[in-house]
């Protein structure tokens, strides 16, 4: 008889073919049943420079500090008028935000930057919390100038002391100077092309139809 | 209680192949510079966290690109190429194939050109995640695919050779350290596949497959090898038998069924399916079954030995391993639960508890079993009193490490379930930063005297002369 002690084929064979079915059933099915809702979901309006900014976001690698979820709380169960609302976990509630990020909103991300630390606050809606692109050049320039105590990085890197050249100035965008960002006496802070589409796609993010839709249900 | 006397250390590496000693060399004194760059860059980012402003303007080295560039570089430069390195040797001695061939010419020269693709695939990675190419929000594979196809290609190459090793062994029963380092070969490339492959990438799908990427990269991986090569080294520097063989067969298959389903407990609170995110939570505490059974196995082995183990430079690395194993896996067990992750997901304990089980656990059996097995290979014993300072020093720098970060993660938990201003709980956790640095200064320290260790048992004259090449 063949025996899994003596038989080499036996003991490759058998543990790989229960991970294939353990792969397939905590993997691959329940990822072949959420893309056919992922799809379903109209697509949003496409948004060029948000989506090179988003590109830029994924390439200082944001999401090591930064999460984009708003969690919820299964426990409480709520319906206004039928609609099924999921309340937000008492640790996330401070973002300002009512209602947990949903599937839906996830649906076109590639990927999903919900990540896995939140070493510095959630993203998901900064852009309703922050909507002024000035206040963000300001924040990427020198993060301590409007936000005390950060440890956030300084990416200055992203913009430039020195006036571009005339025919390049509408791709970049002029900083108004505030107290303590640091910019040398006598020079100018202008945002390059790169920080212009980081803040777009920040600004972006506002989570606007999900409220809407909220609205509408309740 | 008796010190169990082994064969000394040069009669066990008499007659080895010399090809063999300086490749399973080459792969450890490689994942031992790993060790050093992803630490070095792990403790720059751990200062950064004190003072945002060292090194801040250099784009090629900001936080958020270093960051990957030390978890990729522990994973698959350090860990991976030291286990795989060790596991030619474990696999070689419990199959009993002869030392002075163990692997047939055509697969010295894979096995090396395995080495010579890990290497490019880990220095290419860390190059252009540098740049920017990174595969940012898919943790432990933000390697481009094309960083990873040639350590993919190894991968394969060195599972092949483990199978034709145990394949031709001279002994009826497969010993359960080939089982773990066999059937791991074959499921870190199903992981792997998984990680990079193109039909579900977008949306909620693609964090369904990083939930299982996640976990199952480290679990179905680094886990299995560390168990399995304890299987082998332990019995041998104690010189006796392991306490029960079965438990270890009940931890493999145990192993394989629980562990492979519990990824999603990284996605608790969100709308990934419900189903899910249940079962992750109810087989991480399953875990308990496997983890147990291999830590219990092999504390039941060094029960009454506590003098040879107190007499071993080896053991002692393992000992601690094998406690850190079982702690650290009922830490994640615990860290599972939903109300738990309320508190503590998303705050520093998660790294705490990353680096509990990857260092404590992983990186002190690997220590262990190079102290214990290399000397066997090449005949050349480390300075013993650097050795002892390595040991004191890893374990009292992850030790501050981890107890810091872990109290650092509640308070900052707590802060934000109590609703203070979000810096508030930036502000809080600023003194155990200065902690994390510190730990992170000793780990460090310790890797440099690590190296020199490595260093000097690397084959030499002695292998040279009494090594022997059928």
């Amino acid at each position: 008889m063949v025996n899994i002690h003596t038989s080499h084929r036996l003991l490759f064979i058998l543990p790989a073919t229960i991970y294939l079915i353990l792969v397939f059933v905590c993997a691959i099915w329940p990822a072949l049943i959420q893309q056919e809702l992922d799809q379903a979901v109209p697509k949003p309006f496409p948004n060029e420079l948000a989506d090179r900014g988003r590109e830029l976001y994924r390439s200082y690698n944001c999401v090591t500090c930064h999460t984009q979820q708003i969690r919820a709380d299964h426990r409480i169960h709520k319906e206004v008028d039928g609609v099924r609302v999921v309340p937000v976990l008492k640790a996330d509630a401070r973002f300002g935000q009512e209602i947990a990020t949903q599937a839906e909103e996830y649906a076109h991300h590639e990927p999903p930057l919900m990540g896995t630390q939140r070493t510095g606050p959630d993203l998901m809606s900064v852009g309703a919390r922050l909507p002024d692109a000035q206040w963000h050049y300001w924040h990427l320039y020198n993060p301590q100038s409007v936000s005390p105590g950060s440890i956030m990085p300084p990416h200055r890197f992203l913009f430039t002391t020195t006036r571009p050249p005339a025919d390049q100035e509408f791709d970049f965008e002029k900083v108004h100077l505030i107290k303590g960002l640091g910019v040398p006496k006598g020079k100018e802070l202008w945002a390059t092309p790169d920080a212009k589409a980081l803040v777009e796609y920040l600004i972006s993010l506002t989570r606007e139809g999900v409220v809407q839709a909220e609205e509408a249900g309740g | 209680m008796k010190i169990p006397v082994g064969i000394p250390v040069f009669v066990a590496a008499a007659g080895t192949d010399p090809r063999f000693a300086k490749m399973v060399s080459r792969y450890l004194l490689s994942a031992g510079v790993w060790l050093i760059i992803a630490s070095a860059v792990g403790l720059l980012e751990a200062f950064r966290l004190v003072n945002p402003e060292l090194i801040a303007d250099v784009e090629w080295l900001t936080f958020g690109r270093l960051r990957p560039v030390h978890t990729m570089t522990a994973l698959f430069g350090w860990s991976s190429l030291a286990l795989v390195g060790l596991a030619f040797y474990v696999v070689a001695k419990s199959a009993w194939l002869p030392m002075n061939e163990p692997l047939k010419k055509a697969e010295y020269f894979f096995a090396n050109l395995a080495l010579l693709l890990w290497n490019v695939g880990v220095g290419l990675g860390i190059v252009v995640m540098c740049g920017g190419d990174i595969n940012s929000g898919r943790e432990y594979r933000e390697y481009p695919w094309y960083a990873m196809a040639p350590i993919f290609a190894a991968v394969g190459i060195c599972g092949v050779i483990f199978y034709r090793l145990i394949a031709r062994r001279r002994v009826e029963g497969i010993y359960i350290s080939c089982w773990f380092v066999l059937a791991a070969s074959f499921w870190v490339a199903i992981v792997v596949l998984m990680g990079y492959q193109t039909w579900w990438k977008v949306g909620l799908t693609d964090r369904i497959i990083d939930g299982y990427y996640i976990h199952n990269a480290v679990g179905m991986w680094f886990t299995p090898l560390a168990v399995g090569l304890t299987y082998y080294a332990l019995p041998k520097l104690l010189n006796k038998p392991i306490y029960s063989y079965a438990l270890g067969v009940l931890g493999f298959f145990a192993h394989l069924v629980f562990y492979t389903v519990i990824g999603t407990h990284h996605y608790i609170h969100t709308p990934i399916p419900a189903a899910l995110q249940t079962t992750s939570v109810i087989f991480s505490v399953a875990m308990i079954v496997p983890v147990w059974a291999s830590t219990g196995n092999f504390l039941m082995t060094m029960k009454g030995e506590r003098l040879a183990i107190s007499h071993s430079y080896s053991l002692p690395f393992i000992f601690v391993g094998t406690v850190g194993y079982g702690l650290a896996s009922l830490q994640g067990s615990a860290e599972s639960l939903p109300s738990v992750q309320e508190i503590l997901h998303l705050t520093h304990y998660t790294v705490g508890h990353a680096h509990f089980a990857m260092y404590v656990f992983v990186t002190f059996l690997i220590w262990g079993c190079i102290y214990g097995l290399v000397p066997r290979m090449t005949g050349r014993e480390p300075p013993v009193l650097l050795v002892g300072i390595h040991f004191w020093l890893a374990l009292s720098g992850i030790a501050v490490y981890v107890v810091g970060l872990c109290a650092g993660g509640h308070v900052q938990g707590d802060s934000w379930v109590d609703g203070e201003p979000f810096m508030a709980s930036v502000r809080k956790t600023i003194p155990y930063m200065v902690w994390r640095a510190v730990g992170g200064s000793l780990m460090m320290a310790s890797h440099l005297l690590f190296f020199i260790a490595l260093w000097r048992m690397r084959p030499g004259a002695f292998t040279m002369a009494f090594g022997d090449r059928s």
